[in-house]
């Protein structure tokens, strides 16, 4: 039994590892269609990824949209994660089933209200359509992360704060923000990863004005499968990998002896 | 002391309502309102009736989307669990650092693009691509279209989905007692008796949330099944895209989105009662 998993297991790991390593060799592919193994090699597409406009202008627009729908998701989920957490009111149950709820809806289900809604508003085609949209549908996971890191949090800090004097205002500036920073940076950065990704929603309401990178990967893809799309792939895989190795090391340099520990993406 | 203590916990505290109102304010308006805005087409585009749900719920090519998306839905699950198992199964009994680079990996393919991922499978399995390599010098004269089928988008979306069910039975694995397993050892279960007795009723949890998990997504996945699957072979969300981008049918865009939504609900609200929604993701 112990020996069949073990085997399997390992087959699994190439079937995961295969598709995700693939991408690297064909990003330095001079085949002008999906070829594989490359014929040669060369560079010519991360030139064409890099000077074309039509790849450089979706790839600003969706940094613009991811960061600014992070700014505008921790600034509603802050407030109202305190709230949740920290009070006992009536109607609580649903209001925290209501934060998961854009989870829960598919995206498609999403899209066709957005592309309807925005239409009438006027705000299809536009950054700031795609930026509200994205917004609602990041909620849900900058809460959990939010309010796993608040139910941890040791609040005699903060009495201890208040008992030798400090203000509401200077307890939560110098003592609850502080400790909770990591809390923050990690339900920031899951905002910011929901929304590069989000493609659903983009394809129907981006438009060509608005047009965000998965917008445009989607559309390459189903047309001719440019191959520049290898180089975005090799280039988004290894910002992920960084992304995911560096706490790694670190641990890792910290300690001797690193344990597996649950990684971020399981929350 | 009592009804002191009763009346000061009933004071209406005022502080958590304006916490919330922000953000509830911005549900309401830019998630509630879209929602409602598709339940009201589905009724009344063109006009008001109830003949888009009539020919959703009783037209041959709807149906056989339907049926398609859940048994498409429930074989993509089955499959993640027969991968997802094994693999989490290595990782919660392998060394530190082999079960540490395993976890690295399904990290990294959780956090990759939907979109990068389902380029890859259209590199692996295209006509110029390794596996029609491999079936021709193993034998194959004229090897099957594999891209644009039912089998590739079924592996790709296998693909994308694991890590969930990986996570979710990873998770519970971890967390059970070595001794319950020599305790099961001692009283004499061995190899598939000691795993179907003990073992696989002690992961049940993980199974199961695993399981919700990337059924409800698979029944509502757009892009893999649009990229790589067979245009004859729509899934729900698909033929829901097309009604609208092409057709500009919003009534029966609607309709079907609504009833992907019910069904979808369901599922999740008989997950709620029994586990809790927060479990779900994590």
């Amino acid at each position: 039994m112990n020996t069949f998993m073990r085997w399997a297991g390992f087959i699994v790991v190439l079937f995961i590892a295969a598709p995700l390593v693939i991408v690297v060799p064909m990003s330095f592919s001079n085949a002008s269609s999906l070829q594989f193994p490359p014929p040669g090699y060369w560079l010519g597409y991360y030139r064409a990824y890099f000077t074309s406009v039509d790849w450089l202008i979706p790839t600003w627009n969706s940094i613009l949209i991811a960061t600014a729908t992070t700014i505008l998701t921790m600034a509603l989920v802050v407030p109202a994660t305190f709230a949740l957490v920290r009070h006992k009111f009536r109607g609580k149950g649903f209001a925290d089933l209501m934060m998961l709820m854009p989870m829960a809806v598919p995206h498609i289900v999403m899209a066709v209200g957005y592309y309807s809604y925005f239409g009438d508003l006027g705000l299809v085609h536009s950054h700031l359509g795609v930026i509200l949209a994205h917004t609602c549908l990041s909620v849900p996971i900058a809460f959990l992360v939010l309010s796993a890191n608040l139910k941890g949090f040791d609040r005699n800090f903060e009495r201890a704060a208040q008992s030798l004097g400090a203000s509401p205002a200077k307890t939560f500036l110098h003592v609850t923000l502080p400790i909770l920073r990591p809390g923050l940076v990690i339900s920031s950065l899951f905002a910011f990863i929901q929304s590069f990704d989000e493609t659903v929603v983009a394809i129907f309401i981006s438009g060509r004005d608005a047009e965000t990178l998965p917008r445009k990967m989607f559309d390459s893809i189903r047309q001719e499968a440019d191959p520049v799309i290898a180089v975005i792939s090799t280039l988004l895989f290894f910002v992920v990998l960084l992304g995911i190795a560096a706490p790694y090391f670190a641990s890792a340099l910290r300690s001797r002896a690193p344990k597996p520990s649950r990684p971020a993406a399981a929350h | 002391m009592g009804i002191s203590l009763s009346k000061l916990t009933e004071k209406t505290n005022i502080w958590p309502w304006l916490l919330l109102a922000p953000l509830g304010i911005y549900m309401l308006i830019f998630f509630v309102v879209p929602l409602a805005e598709v339940a009201i087409m589905s009724f009344t585009e063109p006009k008001v009736s109830l003949a888009n749900y009539q020919k959703v719920l009783t037209g041959a090519l709807y149906q056989r989307v339907f049926l398609n998306t859940f048994v498409t839905a429930a074989f993509v699950t089955l499959c993640c669990l027969l991968v997802g198992y094994p693999l989490a199964y290595l990782m919660a009994h392998s060394k530190p650092r082999t079960a540490m680079l395993i976890l690295l990996l399904v990290t990294m393919s959780f956090w990759t693009s939907f979109l990068v991922r389902t380029y890859s499978w259209m590199v692996l399995l295209g006509n110029n691509g390794p596996l029609i390599a491999f079936l021709e010098m193993i034998g194959f004269d004229k090897p099957p279209q594999l891209l644009f089928t039912r089998f590739s988008s079924t592996l790709a979306m296998v693909h994308i989905l694991a890590p969930y069910m990986i996570m979710n039975i990873y998770t519970v694995m971890k967390k059970i007692d070595p001794a319950l397993i020599r305790s099961a050892e001692s009283l004499g279960a061995r190899g598939w008796s000691l795993f179907r007795h003990v073992y696989l009723p002690l992961t049940a949890p993980g199974i199961a949330n695993g399981s919700v998990l990337v059924f409800v997504i698979c029944l509502g996945f757009y892009v893999t099944p649009v990229l790589l699957g067979s245009p004859r072979e729509q899934m729900i969300a698909g033929l829901i895209g097309h009604q609208i981008e092409e057709f500009l049918a919003f009534g029966l865009g609607s309709a079907m989105a609504m009833i992907l939504l019910v069904v979808t609900l369901i599922i999740l609200t008989i997950y709620h009662r029994r586990f809790g929604l927060d479990k779900l993701w994590g």
